[in-house]
Order: structure tokens, then sequence, then C-alpha cells
């Protein structure tokens, strides 16, 4: 998925520049793994094809001699085009992964190793996990209201959604791996063969 | 330090087999924050949480509660420190379906104060969970959401040091969740003590200072995270303070 339509679908909630837009991308979207630069190029490869357009350009007040930033706005074109997104079906992600090829592709004396990269990825997906926590803001009274505080909360959950059942697959990866690594060490000091 | 599980090992036979349950786990909960692990169906959460209360004995390791070693207390100091210091919030409700929730969180008070006194705490411990509206209702009324916060009041009305919740978050929607969650985050944080529950659902740690997760007994940390240390800043002069 290329970062496209979530740069249209910021730009028609708030115009911005780029800057601006690939750091609410990175606030709202950081685990999807979008470069920050293909903010750049989605910015002009939406330009290109008329879906934003220059709303006029903004000083760096930080900077007076950096060139002036321009801010981007949707298109009529662009809000149409965001709309039939919007309506239009979602594909699922590939599952593509490397730890899953290195255990298809591993013999048993990896599997060691393959227990040691599962507990570290397990742990990984905690980091994650913690990363995702919310600042300490006011206690919360009464529920979130307004529905862009609801979605937020919805992919959020999609996202650790996604991250529990990596560990869940983990887990269970690393104890049969734990048992037959037992199995082989016990093997091999029978002097068997385990394969 | 509120409580500290240092290599704490526990095991239940089933007829001739010997099951471990948790192996080698150490955790430690400061006032002022909130641990949560997290753990699939049968990775030992409960037995987790009832070591760490005293309600269980680890076969071996140590589990010390405001640096009192539970292992070498006596069976008398251990009921006090249970009825005083550690709340449990448990999902089940009173025993009699009668009972206006009013009471009900009145009840763990009566033996030292009067019921007048125990229901004004009552009535202050229900409003500070957000459900002061349900004081004249029943358990059976209850939504889920509400049985929860009960719950959580009625472990809570004798300001405990120390408060463990087993799965508070089942059942309840996203934005109940968030509620019971930022609460006891908030309760932590403001009434300095020590949370520590255990969620099947990682959404529902997205709150916690601190997390882990259990498998096969063994407890597991985020990188870069200790089970015993990490990440809680040190406020000189006010004790400790987990980072937003």
């Amino acid at each position: 998925m290329s970062a496209k339509n979530a740069v249209l679908g910021l730009v028609i909630e708030r115009p911005g520049y780029g800057y601006d837009l690939a750091r609410r991308l990175e606030e709202r979207f950081g685990s999807s793994g979008f470069a920050p630069t293909g903010v750049y190029s989605a910015l002009d490869q939406l330009s290109s094809d008329e879906l934003v357009r220059s709303a006029g350009s903004r000083a760096d007040a930080a900077n007076e001699r950096a060139a002036p930033r321009t801010i981007y706005e949707a298109t009529p074109k662009g809000i149409d085009h965001f709309e039939e997104w919007m309506v239009g079906g979602s594909s699922l992600a590939p599952v593509r992964d490397e730890l899953y090829m290195k255990i298809a592709l591993s013999r048993p004396h990896n599997l060691s190793r393959l227990i040691e990269l599962a507990r570290t990825q397990e742990q990984d997906c905690l980091a994650r996990l913690q990363e995702l926590r919310q600042p300490v803001t006011r206690p919360q009274q009464g529920r979130p209201k307004a529905w862009s505080e609801v979605a937020v909360l919805l992919v959020r959950d999609a996202e650790i959604k996604q991250l529990q059942a990596r560990v869940e697959w983990l887990q269970k990866a690393r104890i049969i791996m734990d048992k037959l690594n037992g199995a082989q060490d016990r093997g091999a000091a029978r002097g068997g063969e385990f394969a | 330090m509120c409580l500290a599980l240092q290599q704490v090992s526990k095991s239940y036979w089933r007829g001739p087999h010997e099951t471990t349950v948790l192996k080698d786990v150490s955790l430690s909960v400061y006032a002022g924050e909130c641990v949560a692990v997290w753990g699939q169906r049968g990775s030992g959460k409960t037995t987790l949480l009832k070591v760490a209360a005293g309600l269980e004995r680890p076969e071996s390791g140590i589990v010390r509660f405001k640096e009192q070693d539970l292992g070498g207390m006596s069976r008398g100091a251990l009921v006090r420190l249970l009825r005083e210091e550690i709340g449990w919030a448990r999902r089940t409700g009173p025993e009699s379906d009668e009972l206006e929730m009013l009471d009900y969180v009145a009840l763990p008070l009566l033996k030292s104060q009067t019921l007048r006194r125990a229901r004004r705490r009552s009535a202050a411990a229900l409003a500070r969970v957000g459900v002061a509206e349900c004081s004249k209702g029943r358990w059976d009324d209850l939504t889920d959401g509400e049985r929860t916060l009960v719950s959580i009041a009625h472990a809570m009305v004798r300001q405990p040091s120390l408060l463990v919740v087993d799965d508070p978050t089942a059942n309840l929607d996203v934005l109940q969740r968030e509620e019971v969650m930022g609460l006891l985050r908030s309760t932590a944080e403001q009434d300095w003590l020590g949370v520590l529950i255990t969620v099947p659902d990682m959404p529902s740690m997205v709150h916690a200072h601190r997390i882990g997760s259990l498998s096969d007994g063994r407890l597991l940390v985020p990188t870069g995270a200790s089970p015993e240390r990490d990440n809680v800043v040190e406020f000189p002069g006010r004790g400790r303070a987990a980072p937003g």
C-alpha cells in the first residue's frame, strides 16, 4: 500500500506542508512502515494527478533564510478520489516474514537459534506495544464521544491485535521448538539421530 | 517497593503428574504504577496473581510485600495483610442477591467501622470509580462494565497499598475497556498504590506503565526492559513515578 491515499486523507482533514504531513503520518500510522520521504513522493504524485494543489506558502518562523514551505490542500477531484477509495474494497496485507522463511528452511541444528530468535521477536512485539502507550492525561471521566477518537482506538486495537496474534504464534512455535530441541539433545546423548 | 517476586516457581500436582505453572518469575510493582501481565489461557496468569497477593505460597523463590517476606510470615500476619493492605478485586459479586452495592462495597469495613461511616466511605469509593449511580443497584442489575468498576471499588475501599485484578476488561467493549484501564492507571498514580493486573487481551495493556507476557510459566518483558527495574523515573524526595 502506498502512502498516497493516507497523505490525501490527511490533507483533506487539514491542509499542511510536507514536514507537517510526514509528522502526522508517523503519528497516525507509525507502524505501517511508510518512509518519511514517501510523503514527498506521494505529494508529487497527488499534485501531478491534480488531487492536491498548493494553497499558498508559509515562511519558516525558526529559519528566515529557509525557502517558504508549500501548503497543500485537496482539490475537488482529490476529495472525490478519496471518497471512492473509502468505499472501495480493502485487500489483505500479504503474509511475508523472514522468520517464517527461516523456520521453513531450517534444520534441526538451527533450533536453538530459532528459539532465541522467537523469544527476541516476542520481546520486540512487547516493546512495540509499550511504544503505543498513551501519554499521561487527566483522568478519563466518561467515554470518548467523538468518532475521530473512537476511530483512533479501533485502528490502534487492530495493530495491537496483530502484535498479539504474532506473539501467540511465537509462543506456540517456541514451546514446540523447545520440546523438539530437548528431544534432540536427549537423542544425541543416547547416540541416536534426530532429523 | 510495593511488591517483589524473586525467581518464583510454582507447580501443581495432577495425579502423579507435576505441572510447573511458574518458572523463575521475577517481577516488581512500585507504588504509583500499573503493571500488566498478558498471557494466553492456561499460561499461569491467575497463579501469578495468587502468589503475588499471598494467597498461595511458591515452591521456591521469594515474595516480598513492602520489604516483608510473605514466606516467613505467620498465618495471622498474612491474614491481616490480605485484609488491610492488599485489595483483590473479585468479579463474582456479593453472596446475597439482595445486597445493594453501597452495602456490598462497605462490607470490608464493617469489622472496624460503624455502618454509617462504612457506607459513607463506600459511597466515596463508588464515586471515585465513576459508578455512584449504582449504589442502590443490585449485582444482577449491573452491566459487565459496572460490575468491574464496583469490584474495584470493593477492593479499594480499605485503601490498600496493592490492588490486584484478574482480567479487569473481560466482556467489555473498547470504550468500557479504555475507561476501566484509564481508571486503574490514574488510581495507581493518584492514590500512589501499586496495581497488578493480568489480561488475556493485549489492547488492554496499552495504559499500563509496565508490561510483560507469560507463557509456559516464564515471564518475558519488552526488549530493553528489566522485570525488576525499568523505565521508572526516580524523583528526589518524592519517591518514584513511572514516566508518561
